[in-house]
């Protein structure tokens, strides 16, 4: 750690400032200079996968779907603490097992919270 | 994992291991009523081992966690001002809500989180306590989705403590740079083998500011008090302007007793700084405000202003001075918010002062606790407020800092302006608003009515009598 304390320690934290504004704007700038530019009416209609939008996309939709999204990241996310667990599941023995157990149960009992509130039924 | 760590964790995991239980006996569809009472008598069994684990004090789970007397006061203060709430909230939730039973598992994972911070010893520990704690207010301030004022405290909620959450990591980040550890007391071992304080630190450490700064709601991070305030439900306002800061309050003051920040005039300095412009902002900024859910809120600022004073010092008297504060203040804001949801009704709280007027004519029970509860913020003697203030200005005082005393002093005066105001209103006889009245669970709103009653009580107990709360707060240390 060093003793003195001088403006000059600053200059680290002024840069990586710098660097993060002047790549935006060097980016932007770059690409607005260098692309080529052919406007066409076709090209200048929004669209949307190459497909011409009908529509307004802000409409209200159910609900559910969020939902069935929502508790799908829950349960991906959890999938996540097992590979590390189970690349060092020897080293961890018995007591690993055992957390994991805990962890799992937890969950578990989540999981018979959200069917018995009917989560997962469409109707 | 040992078994004394268990037996040391045991309020922690009977708070965790309620959120649970709670959620599967919402999943058996037991009753509103059930649910409640349940919660209750859980908060009230973690409340038990706190007192009943302080026989291992002080115990430490390195690296990350820390149990000594300051910490698990507390604890202890968070979970009961937590059982509080869940006192207050049956006749609040039942009567506007279709399905309230979720918010006791919220609530039992937001005072996890918050004693979890109150615990915790190291920066990991620190920012797992502080997203526990907030990810479950976002959801509580908006619970009552019908409301528009709910969902918009609910969203700049959000936004504003996601953001805040940023600045802290990036303090975090800092500081480990520069240090390269994240335990408290390994920092201040780093910390005490220089003269001056690195620049890297200090940024770091302004940066952590901030997010401190927001949970705690001080001057310049105020800006959201009042609207979230106003927004959430009643009793979530009691719970943001209790347990969820004081968590927090407890976590700044071990850090900066840790790296033994106190010694660095530039610390002091931003810290006065920010001292004296809560206690002055806040206290103006409450004067002309006809909410009484606002009024509480710039109050809230002035009071943690306050805090300050007795917590810059750091002389023998700061922790005690601190203790004793928070433990006033807690019961006061408990009491004042209390009456608030008392008098709400379907489909508003009771946050116009114009609700109020005549009220001592109506209910002159809830008239008397709420001028107590006045009184004691507003630090009028025989009551805690008082004791409390006198406490913080003798620490102040001791380390010499005469402008914050004195800064103290003058904005308690502007403070009483506006905590009479709504005494007088209160007792004004004029013609009487339309009070509506509860009916509908005549027996929860005697409990909430008793519970209030006696939390006053202990009010005037600490005022007249705080000699016992002195000799018990004497007696902590911070290992």
């Amino acid at each position: 750690m060093e003793a003195q304390s001088t403006s000059l320690n600053y200059l680290p934290i002024i840069f990586q400032l710098l660097v993060a504004l002047g790549f935006v704007v060097f980016t932007m700038t770059l690409t607005h200079l260098i692309g080529p530019k052919r406007k066409t009416a076709d090209k200048l209609v929004a669209f949307e996968s190459g497909i011409k939008s009908i529509g307004n996309a802000r409409q209200p939709f159910s609900i559910k779907y969020f939902l069935v999204a929502i508790l799908f990241v829950l349960f991906d996310v959890e999938v996540i603490f097992m590979y590390p667990w189970a690349v060092n599941f020897r080293e961890f023995g018995l007591n690993g097992l055992i957390e994991m157990f805990i962890f799992m149960g937890t969950l578990l009992l989540g999981f018979i919270y959200i069917i018995k509130k009917r989560a997962l039924d469409w109707d | 994992m040992s078994a004394s760590d268990f037996y040391a964790l045991s309020p922690l995991l009977l708070l965790a291991g309620s959120s649970v239980l709670i959620m599967l006996l919402i999943a058996v569809r037991l009753s509103h009523r059930i649910i409640q009472i349940s919660s209750l008598l859980l908060f009230a069994i973690s409340l038990y081992s706190t007192v009943f684990t302080a026989d291992i004090l002080p115990y430490r789970i390195p690296p990350l966690l820390i149990f000594d007397g300051f910490s698990s006061f507390i604890t202890a203060l968070i979970i009961f001002s937590s059982l509080v709430v869940n006192i207050l909230s049956y006749v609040y939730f039942d009567e506007k809500e279709e399905s309230p039973k979720e918010y006791y598992v919220l609530l039992f994972l937001c005072t996890l989180g918050s004693c979890v911070l109150a615990i915790s010893n190291h920066f990991v520990s620190l920012f797992l306590g502080l997203e526990i704690l907030t990810v479950g207010l976002y959801a509580l301030i908006a619970y009552l989705r019908g409301r528009n004022h709910s969902i918009e405290a609910g969203v700049k909620y959000l936004v504003l403590a996601a953001f805040s959450s940023a600045f802290l990591l990036f303090g975090m980040a800092l500081i480990y740079l520069e240090t390269g550890t994240m335990n408290f007391s390994e920092i201040g071992e780093r910390l005490r083998t220089v003269d001056n304080i690195p620049v890297i630190f200090i940024t770091g450490l302004g940066m952590m500011l901030v997010g401190v700064g927001f949970k705690l709601a001080i001057f310049p991070f105020h800006m959201w008090t009042a609207d979230i305030y106003q927004g959430s439900p009643a009793p979530v306002t009691a719970f943001i302007a209790t347990a969820s800061k004081g968590g927090m309050f407890a976590v700044l003051f071990r850090f900066f007793a840790s790296i033994q920040g106190f010694n660095f005039p530039e610390i002091i300095t931003i810290l006065s700084v920010v001292a004296i412009a809560s206690m002055l902002v806040g206290n103006l900024l409450a004067l002309r405000q006809n909410n009484v859910k606002r009024i509480l809120a710039y109050s809230s600022i002035a009071h943690f202003g306050y805090l300050f004073v007795a917590f810059i010092p750091r002389n023998a008297i700061s922790l005690e001075a601190i203790s004793f504060y928070l433990l006033s203040y807690f019961i006061t804001t408990l009491t004042a918010f209390g009456i608030v949801t008392l008098l709400s009704v379907r489909e508003t709280d009771a946050e116009d002062i114009g609700r109020y007027k005549a009220l001592f004519w109506q209910h002159p029970i809830l008239a008397c606790v709420l001028t107590a509860s006045m009184l004691s913020l507003a630090g009028i003697p025989l009551t805690a407020g008082f004791i409390g203030k006198f406490y913080v200005l003798a620490a102040g005082l001791q380390g010499g800092f005469w402008l914050l005393a004195i800064i103290l002093v003058l904005s308690s005066v502007i403070g009483l302006y506006y905590y009479l105001r709504i005494i007088t209103i209160m007792f004004s006889k004029e013609e009487h608003a339309e009070i509506i009245e509860k009916k509908a669970h005549p027996g929860f709103y005697v409990a909430s009515s008793a519970a209030l009653v006696i939390l006053t009580f202990v009010i005037l107990l600490l005022g007249i009598y705080p000699d016992a709360v002195i000799k018990l707060l004497g007696g902590f240390s911070m290992s």
